[in-house]
Parts: C-alpha cells; structure tokens; sequence
C-alpha cells in the first residue's frame, strides 16, 4: 500500500502522458495503416501490372516481426530516405506497416466477400465500375468486415507497447522508467498491466457493442 | 441495306444487317433486336443463334428447361456477359459493338454500354438489393448518381414507384427486414426508377415461397397491361400464358418456340416443348 500511495499515486501524471502518447501513436498508426492496406488491396486486386508489388509489400509487411521493423524504420529509414526524423514518427510508422498487411487482407476478403448478384444489379442500371465500388462494394466490405477492422486495432495497441524500446515515451515506456527509478516492479508492472487490459476490454466490449448495432440497424445478422 | 429505325438516335449511320422486307412501321416499333446471338463459355456453347425482336408492348415469356441457357441470354442482352457472336440492338442502336468506318466490327466501350443499359431494366431471382441502404436509397442510388437527377426529383419518383408497387410505407425499412415478395417488389421499382424502355425479368418468382409469388406476378401484369416491353423468363405457366402476347421456348441455347401463346402451349410444333410442357403441367 505504501508503495501504491508513494509511488503510483505520486506519479499518475506520468502515466496519463503515457496514455495519452499511447492513444496518439496507436490512432495515428491505424489510420495510416487503413490508408496504405485499402491502398494495397485496391492496387492488388484492380490494377494487374502491379499486383506483384503489391503482393509482396502485403506479405512483407505481414510477415516481419513488429520488433524488426520499428528498429528497421528507426534506423535504417533516416539513411534510406532521410524519414523519419522523431521516433513518435519511426513508431507510429512501423506499426502502421505491420496493420495495413493485415487490412489489406481484411479488405481484400471483405470486398472479394460482397455477393456477385449486388454488383450486376448495380452495373444493370448503368453504374460505371468506379459508382459501384464507392456505393456498392466499400460500404459492404466495412460492414462485413467490422470486427476484424476494430480487432486489428486492438492488436495495434498491444504492439504498441514496443515503441517504448526506441524510447518513444508511451505507456509502458513510462512504467519502465518507473521501474527504474523505484525499483518496485511488481506494483508499477501490475498497475501497467491493468491499465491495458483496461483499455483493450472496454474497447473490443465497445467496438462489438458498435458492430451489433450496425448490423441490427440494417437487420442483418449479428456478426 | 437499310438502317434500322432511322427515327431513333443512332450514333453512327453504318449499315446494319436486317430482315429485309419489313416495314418501316414495324421496324420503328422494334425495341429490342436479338440477332443470331451466340454465346459459349470455353467449349460450353450455351447459345447457338438466337434472334427475335421484341417490338414495344410485346410481353414475352421464356420458358425452357433449367440449364437451356435463358439466364444466359438475359444476361448476354445488357452485356454482364457479352455475346461471343451475333448482335443486340436496343431502339435500333448496336449494344455492346461498334462498326467502324471500314465495317468492321469492335466491343463499344464501358460507358457506352453503361448508358444503354440505363434503358434496360433487370430483376433477378435472388433480388439483389443492396443491404445497406434503406429501401428508398436502393430506388434513388442509380437515377441520382448515373442519371444525375436532383435529390428531391428522385425521392419523389422512388415514392411514386412504392406507391404503385404497394410498399410506400416500407420505404425507409432495409431490405433485410423485408419479405421476399416485398424485396422484389423493391427490386422492380430499382428498375423502374432508371425509366428503361425494357424490363428484363430472370425468374423473378422463383425464390419466393408460393404464397408470396402472387403479389410480384400482380405487378408484372400491370406493367404489361400498361404497356411495358417485358422479356420474361419464367417457370410460371400461367403467367405466360395469360399476361404475355408471346412465349418463347429455349432448348439447348436454340429457339425452337416463338408464337403466341394459344399456339405455343396448345399446339407447339416441336417435340420437345411438347415434352417440357406436359412436364410442367403435373
Ligand atoms: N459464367 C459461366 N461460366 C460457365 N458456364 C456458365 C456460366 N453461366 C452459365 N453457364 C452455363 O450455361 C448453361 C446455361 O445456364 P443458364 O443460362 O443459367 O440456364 P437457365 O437460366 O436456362 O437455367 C449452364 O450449363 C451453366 O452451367
Ligand atoms: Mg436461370
């Protein structure tokens, strides 16, 4: 309790800067990883005289380890392409690399799942092929697709915690520092600890929550 | 040579090959020209030289076995699989192909074909309206974003179209929470909305629990009667019988029926259509 008293309570502030390091590197990653994986996905699946380099940007990105590549874009991309220059922009990259690997998937799957019949009626009334994506198949695919888009976020904020190796001053950055300092690891880890399982529960109890809703809005089974 | 309704507005004058001797009259009243059409996929011919023009009222049915290649000629007709011989003309205008100056014969490109299917309304079997717009979104989508018609204009025609399909108070459900008889009632109003010279119906009873067939058939009916060119594939007998002015029996991707319908069901000349129909009378 006196370690409680003296030491977390003392230095919640230095974990709400963490926190909110953590909530700003992991929603700057997601959305850059949507961006590049829809990306990727739409050059994989429409544009055939790159579908290799797309494939093989997918595969890459999914299958380094997470840890590879934050030091991979930490210290090998200043020299390759003079960026970044932060490691809040080395982290936020990196974990995006690894997310739109996965989302490219993800979408893949969820546009390649929309039902055959939907885009011929769409293209029997006249709609060009770019109409029917945007109206048709996009919309379709992020329903579908919802849970595993809100799942890989939260896979994103676990890996996360690997950005405090290239000393970007997150969450468990700072309990690390802590740690350090006051030598009491089982208290400040448990409390670390705690505080994403918090996170993540309440946001995956949120994101289904959310997901249902859409579904049951549109009558549509629940995922 | 002649050309094909000189009244209509064709894109080019290039010379169209036509049944010769027929009047200017009926020629102009041709909404849909099917010509020696062909279609295999790989070394599967599913057709093998269709023709029948379809003048404007005509209602016609299409009645053959499962597998004879009617889903496949609907489909061939608006392009969602092109013919790989033979021609389609819709008011007298080349659908899918181009003659170029020497004669010779190229695919018409995406968005020439994309406006002539604007004219050419398709209902399916599994209705395929789109889950994730409201009932009334499903009617607007196409004549807003590919007719460009303003918002309000649109809403008013979907609401229109409910009304005479008997569903205006659905018209902000989704169409999961329909019935499917309502869907596709639905899904005949979406067509209708684009205001096509021709409705094309491809089974479009054949999902729906029977109970549920009466209030779609009751639709197509009254769009005949208005005067709608209706090319309709189906297993219902008796709406063939009774609400077209023309059945068509396919056989092995051929015609080998084409007449009114007293003749075709009552005195058909070909053994087969005998044989399919005493098999769909139990
Ligand atoms: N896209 C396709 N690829 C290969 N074969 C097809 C395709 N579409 C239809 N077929 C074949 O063409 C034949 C006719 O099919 P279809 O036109 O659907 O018949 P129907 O509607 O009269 O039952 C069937 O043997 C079917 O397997
Ligand atoms: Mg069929």
């Amino acid at each position: 309790m006196d370690v409680w008293r003296s030491i977390i309570l003392k230095n919640l502030n230095l974990f709400a800067e963490g926190l909110w390091v953590t909530t700003q590197i992991c929603v700057i990653a997601f959305c850059v990883a949507c961006a590049l994986g829809l990306g990727a996905c739409l050059v994989r699946l429409y544009v055939r005289p790159l579908r290799l380099p797309a494939t093989i940007y997918i595969e890459f990105c999914r299958n380094t380890p997470i840890y590879v590549q934050l030091l991979w874009v930490n210290y090998v991309w200043p020299d390759l392409f003079g960026w970044p220059q932060s490691f809040f922009a080395a982290g936020w990259m990196a974990l995006a690399l690894q997310s739109s690997g996965y989302l490219a998937e993800t979408f893949r799957a969820g546009i390649e799942g929309v039902d055959r019949g939907h885009l011929q009626a769409a293209h029997s009334l006249g709609m060009s092929p770019f109409l029917t994506f945007r109206s048709i198949i996009l919309p379709q695919a992020l329903l579908n697709m919802a849970p595993s888009i809100m799942n890989q976020f939260l896979v994103l904020v676990k890996s996360s915690t690997l950005v405090s190796v290239i000393a970007v001053p997150d969450l468990m950055y700072q309990a690390m520092r802590l740690t350090a300092i006051w030598f009491q690891p089982i208290e400040i880890l448990s409390f670390t600890a705690f505080l994403y399982i918090l996170i993540v529960f309440c946001l995956s109890h949120a994101f289904k929550l959310y997901a249902d809703r859409l579904r049951g809005r549109y009558g549509l089974a629940m995922a | 040579m002649e050309t094909l309704a000189a009244g209509t507005a064709r894109r080019d004058a290039s010379p169209v090959p036509s049944d010769k001797g027929l009047a200017k009259a009926a020629e102009d009243a041709v909404v849909l020209r099917v010509s020696d059409v062909h279609k295999a996929f790989g070394d599967l011919k599913v057709l093998n030289g269709i023709s029948f023009d379809l003048r404007r009222g005509d209602v016609m049915s299409v009645i053959g076995a499962s597998g004879s290649g009617k889903s496949t000629l609907l489909r061939c007709i608006n392009q969602l699989d092109p013919p790989t011989a033979g021609e389609i003309y819709l008011n007298g205008v080349p659908f899918g192909f181009r003659v170029d100056a020497s004669g010779k014969r190229t695919p018409d490109s995406l968005s020439n074909i994309n406006r002539l299917r604007q004219d050419v309304g398709m209902v399916f079997q599994q209705f395929n309206l789109w889950p994730h717009m409201s009932v009334l979104r499903n009617i607007t989508e196409a004549p807003v974003r590919v007719r460009k018609m303003a918002k309000a204009e649109a809403r008013e025609l979907a609401e229109q179209l409910l009304a005479k399909v008997n569903l205006l108070d659905k018209r902000d459900e989704y169409p999961a929470r329909l019935s499917g008889g309502q869907q596709q009632r639905v899904a005949i109003a979406r067509a209708l909305a684009m205001n096509p010279k021709v409705m094309m119906f491809d089974e479009a009873t054949s999902s729906l629990d029977p109970e549920l067939t009466g209030e779609v058939l009751d639709v197509m009916r009254g769009l005949g009667e208005e005067g709608m060119t209706m090319l309709v594939v189906t297993h219902e007998m008796g709406f063939a019988r009774e609400a077209s002015n023309r059945v068509m029996f396919i056989h092995e991707g051929r015609v080998e029926e084409d007449g009114p319908p007293e003749q075709v069901f009552d005195n058909p000349k070909s053994e087969r259509c005998r044989a399919f129909l005493s098999k769909s009378y139990r």
